[in-house]
């Protein structure tokens, strides 16, 4: 399972540039391609193409988003055990520990690259207690990013 | 990908050809032998061929996630490592946590298998598009935590940071005490398995994956993980540390005991980590000191003191969670000197180097905690040596002539420090104990056998046999002996295995202390139960800490289900793992070794039997608890030897 890339593509390059798994080729203004064998699903691809030219593993067209609208994790602090899960999910090393609390000694992800985040949803997806809700970045932290 | 826990795929790496190969595994192997320890032993019994040199290019080592390693379960982030012992001779493994576990399937594999001889040093570098052998020349002669950090910096510019596991300065001089480090000092210790790394001329493995790690079920996953988290917050005040010293010795001195529930003990790892035991074990008679020859009296409170748990948690900084555990019992600590901090040391480190060697200098056991993680030499093996070096120095066996000088007496730190610094470089007195005792034995003679305790040749951990009995027989007769991991009495009352699995020994709610060390067959019976259950965590990935929490709410066989969709019932999933357990014995058969002559040495088993302390006047008859145990998985009942009947159920020829 994997995505493809459709007949509207332009070769813009974007999917490609960003693609975390390398799983994207082709020469900038020719059609490009997806290697299954390689593609992890993130959908980032689609997220950025300018021509809405992607289609994810069912077929179904993803619609194209402003980067500074695509949801970023927010974690609850509360629900989480520190376990680190998501740290290892994340395929672009966005999320990382920090400071650890002064009392438990425990130290919890953080997403410590706004930036650099896809987006892709799965440390919220894979988060065993369901301690991370993907949502949009307020508008200050959108500018200061 | 398969969306049944595991890839499908192992990788095949020829270090004297030169060559890296993947290949694809049927579902059949998986479904029989499950991934990580399973899936080691079914290659390993198969590949390596009959009387291979442990040293030589066609031994084997296997780096493996488990089955159950990124499905969204819990305390499944551990990875073992593979091969024949060179320490024993026998089939060798060695477990770790860390997050280096899930990187292997992230680059797509369920193992990882090393083979051949590098003509020169080498690291192996893996991420989704590339497979490569590169140059070690840099990183040879580093220690671990060096190594871990360059390679950090250099295999990979971009994007996340790679997950390294490698040998240190130990391992390169092939110590047949070496292991395996990850973490910048998390060890894959036992086994004597960094020798064989280095002795492949393989500095490190270096991996930079993305793949996904799929589950058949991912809701039913994380529902049952939620049962387990929700045990695992459970968190009340305890006792200060040096308080838990009073809770060992009330152990000691009531007749009966209460059948514990493991939620205690998670209770006490999330608060002070495996140090927790520092002075309850000693009190309770867990603990060998005085290289097996003391007991409790001789490192009572005011000896253990000084290692009391709180000492720990004052310097820890932050807690060391491995991948998906949600306790948290490692951590980093801060300390003086030449290096400014280190994990924090481990109980067996902290008795292996402190009562084992009458050695109460709490500074020097940290810093020899950081000295061992660096040359990736394991601290149990590593105590052992210098406890039975100071034993023999005592009785006169050796002198400073022969000691380099060292005044080898109980206690003396300084010695401690200067003997094992000289280990780790195997430099002087210190090579002829840095492949441990039984090796040290024959390079010292004049009768130290007397005072060399280990099983096969593996130091045994700090988990006094004459205490728990469920200890002496797994020291004895497990394929890889001499191991502390792999069950006891007390382990199988935290597991709570009976009320789960059917046609089991149930424990009462309380016991008369006196039970456990008679009816040899019915201990056998649990210790088959134990083997089995660790056979399952070990091939799934788990925790041996996380199973403590019990079956109940540690929920291995359901999270095996939803992540495969295999739907077996946890009898089912017993019996597999007795399969796994006879291949592993068969490779030891396979390889000339007698499993009578793995059993753990005398001392260890109260013979002689101790005059005072927390153990007195105990023996344990373990010759009857081996044959019956043997007879629990259809072996030899003198021999231990696997009948026709339980080889027919493993598949050979792979």
């Amino acid at each position: 399972m994997a995505y493809s890339i459709t007949e509207n593509c332009i070769g813009c390059t974007s999917c490609a540039n960003l693609c975390p798994a390398d799983a994207i080729s082709g020469e900038k203004k020719k059609h490009h391609t997806i290697d299954s064998v390689y593609c992890i699903e993130c959908g980032t691809c689609g997220r950025i193409c300018p021509k809405n030219a992607v289609a994810d593993p069912f077929g179904q067209v993803v619609k194209s988003e402003k980067r500074k609208y695509w949801k970023k994790p927010e974690f609850n602090h509360k629900k989480c055990s520190g376990c680190g899960i998501c740290v290892d999910a994340c395929p672009v090393g966005c999320i990382a520990f920090g400071q650890p609390d002064p009392k438990s000694k425990t130290a919890y992800p953080e997403l410590i690259n706004l930036n650099g985040c896809l987006s892709c949803g799965f440390c919220a997806g894979d988060c065993p207690v369901s301690a991370i809700v993907m949502a949009q970045p307020s508008d200050s932290q959108s500018e200061a990013a | 990908m398969t969306r049944k826990g595991y890839m499908g795929k192992i990788l095949m790496v020829d270090l004297s050809k030169g060559t890296i190969e993947e290949e694809v595994l049927p579902d059949s192997v998986y479904e029989k032998y499950l991934g990580g320890m399973g899936l080691g032993a079914y290659v390993l019994y198969n590949r390596i061929p009959k009387g291979a040199d442990p040293l030589g290019p066609d031994n084997m080592l296997g780096f493996l996630p488990g089955l159950l390693t990124g499905t969204g379960s819990l305390f499944t982030g551990r990875w073992m490592v593979v091969g024949k012992s060179p320490l024993t001779g026998t089939w060798g493994d060695a477990n770790c946590g860390g997050t280096f576990s899930p990187e292997i399937k992230r680059c797509g594999y369920d193992g990882i298998f090393v083979k051949g001889i590098s003509p020169k040093p080498v690291y192996l570098y893996i991420d989704d598009r590339v497979k490569e052998l590169r140059d070690a020349a840099d990183v040879w002669g580093m220690d671990a935590v060096e190594t871990e950090e360059y390679l950090e910096k250099n295999a990979k510019k971009t994007g996340k940071k790679p997950k390294v596991a490698c040998i240190g300065p130990a391992g390169e001089k092939v110590s047949l005490i070496s292991g395996i480090s990850t973490n910048k000092g998390r060890m894959a210790a036992r086994s004597g398995l960094g020798a064989v790394m280095g002795s492949k001329r393989l500095k490190a493995v270096v991996l930079s994956g993305n793949k996904r790690i799929e589950a058949y079920n991912k809701e039913e996953m994380k529902k049952i993980s939620q049962v387990c988290d929700f045990w695992s917050r459970i968190q009340p005040p305890f006792v200060t540390g040096p308080m838990t010293a009073f809770v060992g010795a009330l152990m000691r001195i009531l007749p009966t005991v209460l059948t514990q529930d493991g939620l205690l003990y998670k209770i006490m790892l999330k608060k002070w980590g495996t140090v927790a035991m520092n002075q309850m074990s000693p009190e309770m008679g867990d603990s060998p000191i005085k290289n097996w020859k003391g007991s409790s009296k001789d490192w009572g409170f005011m000896k253990s003191y000084s290692s009391n748990p709180d000492v720990f948690t004052k310097c820890e900084t932050v807690k060391f969670h491995c991948y998906s555990c949600p306790v948290g019992c490692g951590g980093i600590c801060t300390m003086e000197g030449k290096y400014t901090h280190t994990h924090k040391p481990e109980y067996e480190t902290v008795l292996s180097l402190g009562g084992l060697c009458m050695n109460d200098d709490v500074d020097a056991i940290f810093y020899l905690n950081e000295v061992l993680n660096r040359a990736g030499m394991d601290t149990i093996s590593a105590g052992h040596a210098v406890a039975f070096a100071i034993e023999c120095f005592e009785e006169g066996v050796i002198t400073k002539n022969d000691t380099d000088g060292l005044e080898l007496t109980w206690g003396n730190s300084d010695a401690i420090v200067k003997l094992i610094e000289k280990m780790v470089k195997r430099e002087g007195f210190g090579h002829v104990l840095a492949d441990g005792v039984k090796q040290a034995v024959v390079r010292i003679g004049r009768n130290s056998e007397t005072y060399a305790v280990h099983a096969g040749g593996q130091e045994p951990a700090m988990h006094d046999s004459r205490n728990d009995p469920g200890f002496a027989l797994h020291y004895s007769v497990e394929a890889t002996p001499g191991r502390h991991t792999l069950g006891s009495h007390l382990y199988y009352e935290m597991y709570q295995l009976w009320k789960v699995v059917k046609g089991i020994p149930k424990l009462p709610p309380m016991y008369l202390k006196g039970s456990k060390y008679k009816n040899s067959e019915k201990q056998a019976k649990i210790g088959a139960a134990n083997s089995r259950y660790m056979t399952l965590v070990n091939a799934t990935g788990a925790c041996l800490f996380g199973s403590f929490i019990g079956a109940r709410r540690f929920r291995l066989f359901d999270w095996m289900n939803a992540a495969t969709g295999w739907n077996l019932t946890p009898n089912q999933y017993m019996d597999l793992a007795g399969d796994i357990h006879t291949l592993k014995q068969a490779f030891n058969v396979k390889h000339g070794i007698e499993p009578m002559e793995l059993k753990i040495s005398d001392r260890a088993l109260g013979r002689p039997v101790q005059s005072e302390g927390a153990n007195k006047g105990r023996t344990i008859e373990i010759e009857e608890m081996m044959a019956h145990y043997w007879e629990e998985f259809g072996w030899d009942q003198a021999t231990g030897k696997p009948g026709r009947e339980a080889m027919d159920r493993i598949t050979v020829g792979a």
